[in-house]
């Protein structure tokens, strides 16, 4: 792999220098870089200036948007966590549901898809093409034209402000990619493992359990992090369904602490504040599983 | 009202049971000698897949089959969503033709999801291409494109609320910094220009993610491939435009479409930054449905919408299924 890899840049340089005029070439190259350093400083500096503004008091905010804080002012943290604003709950309310919703989500999700996926991919039974047919048919479908009946079935079910209504909507909305991903999983699993294990007695659904599921622990956690992103970041569902703001969350949080124009541009940092608390989490994901998400974002793309 | 949705409900309630009853009555029902050993058998080839199934059957049907079918039925009605549903036929989709905010705000999605496509897209391709050569510093750009595609739409959507910002804004501070005042204008207040000012956001948001799907697939590209063009002795503009284009054209084509699907979802972005505001300027069908339902409960004409927004994107959608399949995947 690392051979293969340093024998390419080789053969990159070797490409280079071999053809055309060297001067355009290099002319070309240099153009490229400077292209890509500036993209990459549009890119990257919103998100330095989100970071660097929440650290900020409100008058440095309007003062001098540019410059680093003179002193790191966690002021505005210390603000949405003790809950700045008329009707707005602290921060840490937002964040607890948040955690909750994305938690329930994931463990409902994977449980669900997991056995769903597993049956799709080994099961001879009438109606599995059906089946998957179903699936494929229902990621085409558009999650915001169901937004209506929802909302009064949730209202009648009690599951309005409720995380657990949430969190069985979020589960639903991932199942069709979340199952048909396994499935593509599973047909790459190996067969004979399984089959030695129905031969020692174990029934299929032993065998799924314990054969399947602790190899696949991998692959699971993968579906894991693929989904985390969007359960982390839903708003539509969370603002049509959550209208107390004791089940709110986080994206919720980052609207109820939009700066008032009553109040002035005094409010300004706290949403900064609300903003960075919001991405942190899945910036931390990013970074700790960085080959797992590029990896099955192309993955969901190419399906 | 009530009676309306209690006749659907038992409907779909039926359904639930046979689908849930058919796998587990012969294992629940006293099996004979003979026959019980056959329905084991049964049971063990096929029935449990059924039992496999049934908890993500249960969700489809109760959380999206039935509210896609109550969508459907609610556009033929008005309903105000208390007391009883009036039927009125094809009322609601007559008086969307004369809508011109619906007209509007379908015009603004479809212009949102092009622009934002071949922005995307194009940006994507072309950085993939210059990182795929393993210019220097190429990993930190990798991790660095794809990092604000990583960030919730609200809180990028809210960033750039501020960004745009008339009085201290980031970019009419730099506007007025080098000069050009003129240019430094109310960005999403103006008529004018709030669409195009919120359609910037996602092609910076999302430029990444076409980066990595390209990348991968210039990187799948066969070594031999490339080592018989140098032998022909083709130049880089070449071998970037004649061969590496052809053979991820296929990638690029489905990454497309799919951006074109997910654009035309849009909402969270137009809530934030202007809920569709100025004078409907930036009204798409996702917030025109949240306000025909919601602000004004005009439920039925806004589930006809619903239902002319489905079928855009599901036929969409199923289209891109038929062109690309979903293959056994490694991790």
């Amino acid at each position: 792999m690392r051979s293969n890899s340093e024998d390419r840049e080789l053969e990159v340089a070797d490409r280079r220098t071999a053809n055309g005029s060297p001067f355009a070439a290099r002319l070309l190259t240099r153009i490229m870089m400077v292209a890509l350093a500036v993209w990459f400083i549009v890119e990257l500096y919103p998100v330095i200036f989100l970071i660097n503004t929440s650290l900020k008091t409100d008058s440095e905010i309007l003062s001098t948007p540019f410059a680093l804080p003179t002193a790191f002012n966690f002021g505005n943290y210390v603000r949405v966590w003790v809950g700045e604003g008329a009707n707005n709950k602290p921060i840490a309310l937002y964040l607890r549901n948040s955690i909750a919703v994305t938690v329930a989500t994931l463990a409902l999700l994977l449980a669900v898809s997991s056995l769903a996926g597993y049956a799709l991919a080994r099961g001879r039974f009438p109606g599995s093409a059906a089946t998957q047919q179903t699936f494929l048919l229902c990621l085409a479908v558009p999650v915001h034209v169901l937004i209506i009946p929802v909302f009064f079935m949730m209202d009648r079910f009690g599951l309005r402000n409720d995380l657990l209504g949430l969190s069985l909507m979020y589960t639903t909305m991932g199942v069709p990619f979340t199952v048909l991903l396994m499935r593509a999983y599973f047909l790459s699993f190996p067969v004979e493992m399984e089959e030695a294990a129905q031969i020692d007695g174990c029934s299929r659904f032993g065998v799924f359990w314990r054969v399947v599921v602790p190899v696949s622990r991998n692959a699971i956690a993968s579906m894991a992090i693929i989904n985390v992103s969007w359960v982390w970041s839903e708003l539509f569902f969370a603002l049509v369904l959550m209208d107390r703001s004791e089940a709110q969350t986080m994206p919720l949080a980052v609207i109820a602490y939009a700066p008032k124009a009553m109040m002035g541009e005094s409010t300004i940092g706290p949403q900064f504040a609300a903003m960075v608390t919001a991405a942190m989490p899945l910036i931390l994901v990013y970074f700790l599983f960085q080959r797992q998400i590029t990896k099955g974002m192309t993955m969901g793309a190419i399906r | 009202m009530a009676r309306g949705t209690a006749s659907v409900e038992s409907g779909n309630g039926s359904r639930e049971e046979r689908g849930q009853n058919s796998p587990l009555s012969p294992h629940s029902s006293p099996p004979g000698p003979r026959l019980g050993s056959r329905l084991a058998r049964w049971w063990n080839r096929e029935g449990i897949w059924y039992l496999f199934l049934a908890p993500a059957v249960l969700l489809l049907l109760v959380f999206l089959a039935y509210p896609l079918a109550d969508s459907l039925v609610l556009s033929f009605y008005k309903w105000k969503g208390l007391g009883a549903r009036k039927f009125v036929g094809l009322d609601n989709f007559e008086r969307l033709l004369d809508d011109r905010f619906f007209w509007g705000a379908t015009w603004h999605t479809l212009v949102f999801a092009l622009v934002v496509t071949l922005g995307t897209v194009g940006i994507g391709y072309l950085l993939a291409t210059v990182i795929s050569r393993r210019v220097f510093g190429s990993g930190v750009y990798r991790v660095g494109f794809y990092l604000p595609v990583m960030l919730s739409v609200v809180v990028v959507a809210a960033l750039w609320v501020r960004i745009y910002e008339f009085n201290w804004g980031l970019l009419n501070t730099v506007l007025r910094a080098i000069g050009l005042d003129v240019l430094a204008l109310p960005w999403l207040a103006d008529v004018k220009y709030a669409l195009a000012a919120v359609i910037v956001v996602p092609i910076w948001q999302y430029a990444g993610f076409p980066m990595i799907v390209t990348l991968a697939a210039i990187e799948g590209i066969p070594q031999d491939l490339h080592d018989a063009a140098t032998i022909d002795g083709v130049s880089e503009w070449q071998r970037t435009w004649r061969l590496i284009f052809p053979l991820v054209r296929p990638v690029v084509a489905s990454i497309s479409i799919l951006q074109i699907i997910f654009s035309l979802k849009v909402f969270d972005l137009v809530w934030v930054m202007t809920k569709g505001s100025p004078g409907n300027s930036t009204a798409v069908l996702g917030t025109f449905l949240f306000r025909q339902g919601f602000e004004t409960q005009k439920y039925g004409y806004a589930s006809a919408v619903a239902v002319v927004m489905f079928l855009i994107v599901f036929t969409l959608t199923y289209l891109y299924q038929r062109l690309v399949k979903f293959d056994a995947v490694e991790f």
